[in-house]
């Protein structure tokens, strides 16, 4: 490397780009939908059961206020933390990171610069493609943790991201090789 | 078929086969139990029944094979580098693997595969899951040649000597040496935890195939257990500890020779070359740009000895496909004294890392481990004293573990210390084996903060650093402070643009 052009000033910490102010992009409205008519499935699932069990076995039928009374408690909480967790959710795409924010109770931030990423996947599941919606998953050597999952966005949008990251991804690759090279 | 891979295609129409016997089998495995109910409970001439329930299933195999066969289609992107595979029935799933990301290609051939005559193709990154594309049908010559395409850019990483080469290796002078008496010092002081599991496992297989035995002989096992309860008496019971305690040390110094006897460690150009073994001697070869964490780690007695145990850990590619082969990617070297680390930490990280800031975490650091692992087992077993009058006599062994717990937790909040310059993480934290985990910000894949609502207001939150051989969390730390961190190791991750392998 030459001397010359070499330069190494001293770094203001407090002028780095600040990711906690970055405004985050949430998932599509529909996806929320998406969100319901799942939680329906499972919980009409759940409740055919249950009301089997009512209507088969009579020592359950004596209980049958108090189990309509939990199933009904059981889908108003998952109701609402799925909400909570929906709206919590948020994405964002910088130069150099993905940003993903999510998590009910706790707010968990997860960031991925780019030139860790090892490869991307884009799924669409059936009632996705209903909506046009598309789940993006973006992987690193960070093992089973180090993943995220960015669901409920528009399927245009998630083609592009992941053209943008794709494109990215060549570039620092190719950085690298000449940095190694020169 | 095209040799170049670059238009999308399918498999051999035999994929079919192999995934429809694939899921085939999966689905009776899965209601293994219920055919076996079956044959038993089953009048014969039901038999019929089942018989056309496999068949069925069999179709159906078939039909989701071959709709998985029309849906599955993989090419080669020259200009972008990289392998795009389509799949799914219901789903529509794109994998895209960049070339040079690819870590290994695997063929192989089951039985069934060798009798259709076709190969399976894995392809495996280092990225979350073991293995991320699996081709389960391709003729000879293509699978090799979309090997060789595959890893077309990889022929100067793969000249590279990884591992386990012990020929050519020239005689240099090792710059650390481990003697017999320095293990033997090692034997006495460490790794009590996997020699206990050892001999636990071992006592549990004994004790097992024992009753087994006796089971299967017919011999009265009351009678045995009354004497054996009878011979049980105190001093008997010390004297059975005692000699447990022996048996420990012995295994834990048998364990210790066995595996790093003449334990040495040699400069090669740039890799490590490390040997040891009593038996079959085993030589590694590391290279330091490629250790993810380093870890030194004492406890009480190492430190008045005077010795310390390093570990080097490298990236474990496809943990969750083989949980062992985690363990062979990291380097233990037990029993090395202060100059010695230093020398090693030198080799790997070129430099020292000195301790310029630390941050120490927020005393709300001690409120969960205090609450789950003694408040409420204690508040649980006080109830459970009261009103068993059996367990009342022990009620006064409830404050000696308050104690003990009080002081260990207390110790780990103490230790718990993450220490940041501008090259270095240094991340310290145990309770009887004080460990230091060193990486350099380059070496960091991910990074993850999260806060817990009720903290937001006094400005408490944790971190998680993911790289590719573990996590370094920092718990309970000023919320700020790590914000402002983060932002900083980001700026060194993604403004430098290092290599992290």
């Amino acid at each position: 490397m030459p001397t010359e052009t070499f330069t190494n000033e001293v770094i203001d910490i407090s002028s780095l780009p600040k990711y906690e102010e970055i405004a985050l992009q949430h998932p599509h409205s529909d996806y929320w939908k998406i969100i319901c008519i799942n939680l329906s499935i499972f919980l009409g699932l759940i409740g055919i059961g249950a009301a089997m069990l009512l209507f088969f076995i009579n020592e359950v039928g004596t209980h049958a206020f108090l189990i309509t009374a939990i199933y009904l408690a059981l889908a108003a909480i998952l109701f609402l933390l799925f909400r909570a967790s929906f709206k919590k959710r948020g994405y964002s795409i910088r130069t150099h990171d993905v940003i993903y924010k999510s998590g009910i109770i706790a707010e968990s931030t997860t960031i991925v610069p780019l030139n860790r990423i090892q490869h991307i996947e884009l799924n669409e599941g059936i009632l996705s493609r209903v909506f046009h919606l598309g789940s993006l998953q973006i992987f690193t050597a960070g093992g089973q943790t180090g993943h995220i999952h960015i669901s409920g966005i528009p399927i245009e949008t998630a083609k592009n991201i992941r053209d943008l990251l794709l494109k990215k991804l060549d570039l620092t690759e190719n950085q690298t090789i000449d940095q190694a090279a020169s | 078929m095209n040799k170049d891979f670059s238009k999308p295609q399918r498999q051999s129409a035999a994929g079919i086969i192999v995934m429809a016997t694939h899921t085939f089998l999966k689905i009776v495995k899965a209601s293994f139990f219920i055919f076996v109910l079956a044959f038993i409970k089953m009048p014969l001439h039901q038999i019929f029944y089942v018989l056309a329930g496999v068949a069925l299933l069999l179709v159906i195999s078939f039909f989701f094979a071959y709709l998985w066969y029309l849906k599955f289609t993989f090419f080669l992107d020259k200009e972008k580098q990289e392998f795009v595979v389509n799949k799914g029935i219901f789903n529509r799933d794109q994998v895209i693997i960049q070339l040079d990301k690819i870590q290994q290609v695997n063929i192989n051939q089951s039985i069934l595969q060798k009798i259709i005559g076709v190969y399976g193709l894995k392809i495996d990154t280092a990225g979350a899951h073991g293995e991320e594309v699996s081709i389960r049908a391709i003729d000879e010559t293509s699978a090799y040649n979309l090997k060789s395409h595959l890893l077309h850019k990889k022929v100067a990483v793969e000249n590279q000597p990884e591992a386990e080469t012990a020929t050519q290796i020239t005689e240099e002078t090792p710059f650390l040496k481990i003697s017999s008496w320095t293990l033997f010092k090692v034997g006495l002081t460490s790794n009590y935890g996997q020699s206990l599991a050892l001999l636990a496992a071992f006592f549990y297989t004994v004790i097992y195939e024992g009753r087994q035995l006796l089971d299967s002989l017919k011999i009265d096992k009351n009678a045995i257990e009354s004497t054996v309860t009878g011979m049980l008496t105190i001093v008997t019971a010390f004297i059975l500890i005692g000699v447990l305690l022996m048996v420990l040390l012995v295994i834990n110094m048998v364990r210790t020779f066995y595996k790093y006897f003449e334990l040495q460690i040699s400069q090669h150009k740039d890799t490590l070359l490390l040997s040891s073994g009593l038996i079959a001697k085993k030589n590694t070869l590391v290279n330091p740009a490629k250790v993810q964490i380093t870890k030194y780690s004492q406890n009480y007695f190492q430190k008045k000895l005077n010795m310390l145990n390093v570990s080097l850990k490298q990236a474990h590619f496809g943990e969750s496909k083989k949980g062992h082969e985690m363990q062979g990617n990291t380097m233990e070297i037990p029993g090395c004294n202060p100059a010695e680390r230093d020398e090693l930490l030198r080799m790997i990280l070129d430099k020292l890392p000195k301790s310029n800031k630390t941050f120490i975490p927020d005393w709300r650091f001690l409120n969960l481990p205090i609450f789950f692992k003694l408040v409420l087992p204690v508040a649980i077993f006080i109830i459970v004293a009261i009103n068993v009058p059996e367990v009342k006599p022990f009620i006064s062994a409830a404050a000696i573990y308050l104690i003990t717990g009080i002081v260990m937790i207390y110790i780990s909040y103490k230790k718990h210390r993450i220490s940041v310059s501008e090259e270095f993480i240094v991340k310290k934290s145990g309770i009887w084996d004080i460990s230091h985990e060193i990486i350099t910000p380059a070496k960091i894949q991910v990074i993850t903060t999260f806060q817990y609502p009720w903290h937001k207001g006094v400005d408490v939150g944790h971190l998680c650093l993911h790289t590719a051989a573990g996590q370094i969390r920092f718990k309970y730390g000023n919320y700020t402070e790590i914000k402002q961190l983060v932002n900083y190791w980001l700026y060194q991750v993604e403004h430098r643009n290092e290599n992290w392998m």
